[in-house]
């Protein structure tokens, strides 16, 4: 558990106040120096906020990476157009879990930097789109809303800045897709959450057909430090190409599992053998898939490598959400790329041929092999199918229900050879 | 057996930690370090700090935020009527377009109803302004939107991978023992439906189980009776009763 254990490795910005109750209501985050950042961004011109998070370096914790402040300074100035930010809070990938933490202690964090954001931005409305299955999470976001308007630091006028800025919890009703930032947009119109071509860009065409910026809700959380503290000190954490801390969520089979608040670029091997204490019942590590469930499986033999963006993707995989998930030797990687591929087709959106086709058929070879009555010509054909199904959609869901299959063959393929010969599983049984 | 308070039953079987803590052996909160010994439930699940939510849903930016599964359920229950009208007014002041009050809408009525029959998808297509057909391809989009009547309790096992890999879907299968039925069917009683949901995200404490409207984490198998008796005991007992009574008989 990561709190309130703490690793003596840890940097703790975001997550310095998980485990501390008080933290959570407006007076003890004001007591911790909370909404400060607000009042020092308010004080600034907006494309002095915009410029600063683009020095600091910040990039996207949703799973793509992409530079925030670059983000925001795709939003038009002066069009005249009412402008959104999206909170994305729908976190439904496999093996992350590191929002649900944000919100539930330190709402707060996440509202200033909302209202940072939703500044820099000049937007005049936040929505919190949070997957409706957070109704713990959504109830003290609820709270803390409630506690902001109060004060005065939503609505009209906040902090008497002159700056009006509406904020709205919105839940979601399970349905994992609508993470993608334009299946959420239109979701919150009151959609079904199918994903829309790219271009227009959101920031171009968002939400309600006006300029919008989609951000998670770890990016978000960051901004106000950066803002309080400067772009500088926030580099001073992390690589050149992947500057700050991040929330690392690690699953599975370690000692302790949790939320771990690193600088980026650490390794992790270190991370799992230290940090987390090892594999659990003095078992050996089998397999690492660290970005969430969607990104390329690694090796047992391929884990001494830095976290960061760059260094994950050099090793053939992606850091994704930093959600680290840990298999044991007595996994059958089969079995648990069955349970990904079978979570992927009940997500589909059905819009794409070859997503909705291709992750059912994965699904079915699948489970045909693990019941013992696969061939070695089956192993082409997945790959064949995840071929189709990668680059050949509107969004990314197809390509990363294919990415841990072709992973895994490529990886443990003595291992599907194995079911095939033997009609079950020996890895498992041998560990 | 132990009678639970009416306060414990509220909480769902929350207050079990202090008294009966060896019944529950995790409510859903106490991790496995043990660590978590200065800190109350309370203090975790933030309750003190939320408060009761009122069922007009209190601030217009925070009125779409209600809990939708829970154990009280009336099919029969008018749908926009007092505090719920005034919700939906607060929920529409929200969006430009009147379209994006859907969710929040369907949530509210399965909320007041259990489930969304075409009955009630109909009524919020009407005040919405949307056609029936139109509210339905959304509804049956979403996985937790009940197209059917579910039991009092509804048990959603993640059984995805981080929690597979650590003995979800042994987890399931007692549930499902317990409570003796198949997955997704209403039990005799009416009280559980167990169903198999997809990642929760909550992957640090697996096995994740929602029940309702809230999260039991770190759940094994031998914890299931337990929990089962906390959320439902004073119902379970006198139908035990009776359907030992009527086997008997019959």
């Amino acid at each position: 558990m990561a709190y309130p254990y703490r690793h003596e490795k840890e940097t703790r910005i975001l997550s310095e106040y998980f485990g501390d109750p008080e933290a959570r209501t407006l007076a003890g985050w004001r007591e911790r120096g909370g909404y400060q950042a607000l009042e020092k961004a308010l004080g600034m011109d907006r494309d002095a906020v915009i410029e600063e998070v683009k020095n600091s370096g910040l990039r996207g914790r949703g799973g793509a990476g992409f530079p925030t402040g670059v983000k925001w300074s795709f939003m038009p100035k002066d069009d005249g157009k009412p402008h959104y930010l999206l909170v994305n809070s729908d976190e439904s990938e496999p093996g992350a879990f590191k929002d649900r933490e944000l919100i539930r202690w330190t709402p707060h964090q996440l509202i200033e930097g909302a209202l940072i954001g939703a500044y820099a931005i000049r937007a005049q409305h936040v929505y919190i789109y949070m997957r409706g299955e957070f109704f713990e999470p959504a109830q003290i976001m609820a709270r803390a809303i409630e506690e902001a308007y109060a004060a005065g630091l939503a609505g009209k006028n906040i902090l008497g800045s002159g700056v009006d800025i509406d904020i709205t919890l919105h839940l979601g009703a399970g349905a994992y897709i609508c993470g993608e930032e334009t299946a959420l947009m239109n979701s919150l119109e009151g959609r079904r959450g199918q994903p829309r071509i790219k271009p227009p860009f959101p920031a171009a065409v968002g939400a309600f057909g006006m300029p919008t910026t989609i951000n998670n809700v770890e990016t978000l959380c960051s901004v106000p430090h950066i803002i309080k503290n400067g772009a500088e000190w926030y580099r001073s954490f992390g690589t050149e190409k992947s500057p700050g801390t991040k929330l690392f969520n690690v699953s599975g089979h370690v000692v302790r599992r949790g939320n771990y608040e690193l600088p980026l670029g650490f390794n992790l091997k270190e991370l799992i053998y230290d940090v987390c204490g090892g594999i659990r019942d003095g078992r050996k590590l089998k397999a690492v898939i660290p970005g969430g469930s969607s990104v390329p499986i690694l090796h047992a033999d391929e884990i001494d490598i830095p976290l960061d963006y760059e260094s994950v993707a050099k090793a053939g995989s992606m850091l994704g959400t930093a959600s680290v998930i840990v298999m044991h030797d007595g996994t059958c990687i089969l079995k648990q790329v069955r349970r990904i591929v079978e979570f992927y087709a009940h997500e589909s959106c059905g819009q794409c041929t070859p997503c909705r086709e291709g992750t059912e058929w994965l699904a079915r070879i699948l489970r045909r092999i693990e019941a013992g009555a696969g061939t070695e010509e089956d192993l082409d054909l997945l790959l064949d199918v995840g071929k189709n199904m990668t680059g050949t959609t509107i969004c990314v869901l197809s390509d990363s229900a294919a990415a841990p299959v072709a992973s895994s063959i490529r990886k443990f393929r003595e291992e599907y050879l194995a079911h095939i010969r033997h009609g079950k599983c020996t890895a498992a049984a041998a560990a | 057996m132990i009678r639970k308070t009416e306060e414990m039953k509220d909480r769902g079987g929350a207050g079990a930690a202090g008294t009966g803590g060896s019944k529950v052996r995790n409510p859903g909160w106490a991790g496995e370090t043990g660590d978590f010994g200065h800190l109350t439930e309370a203090d975790i699940r933030g309750t003190n700090y939320v408060g009761q939510r009122p069922k007009d849903g209190g601030h217009p930016g925070a009125s779409c935020s209600m809990p939708y599964q829970l154990a009280e359920k009336n099919p029969e229950a008018p749908l926009f009527e007092g505090p719920y009208r005034e919700r939906l007014e607060k929920i529409l002041s929200r969006y430009p377009e009147k379209r994006a009050a859907l969710l929040p809408t369907l949530a509210m009525a399965q909320e007041i109803r259990g489930y969304l029959s075409p009955e009630t998808m109909e009524e919020v297509a009407r005040v919405l302004d949307l056609s029936p057909a139109y509210v339905r391809g959304v509804a049956t989009f979403y996985t937790m939107y009940n197209k059917r009547p579910v039991g009092t309790y509804l048990i959603q096992v993640c059984t995805n991978v981080c929690c597979n890999l650590c003995g979800a879907d042994e987890v399931l299968k007692a549930f499902l023992r317990e409570t003796g039925t198949e997955l997704g069917e209403v039990s005799a009683d009416g009280l559980f439906t167990v169903v198999e949901a997809e990642c929760l995200g909550a992957c640090g404490f697996p096995t994740v189980v929602q029940i309702n409207e809230r999260y039991y984490e770190n759940v094994t198998p031998e914890d299931v009776p337990a929990i089962l008796e906390s959320i439902a005991g004073a119902a379970v007992e006198p139908t035990e009763a009776g359907r030992t009574g009527g086997g008997a008989g019959a």
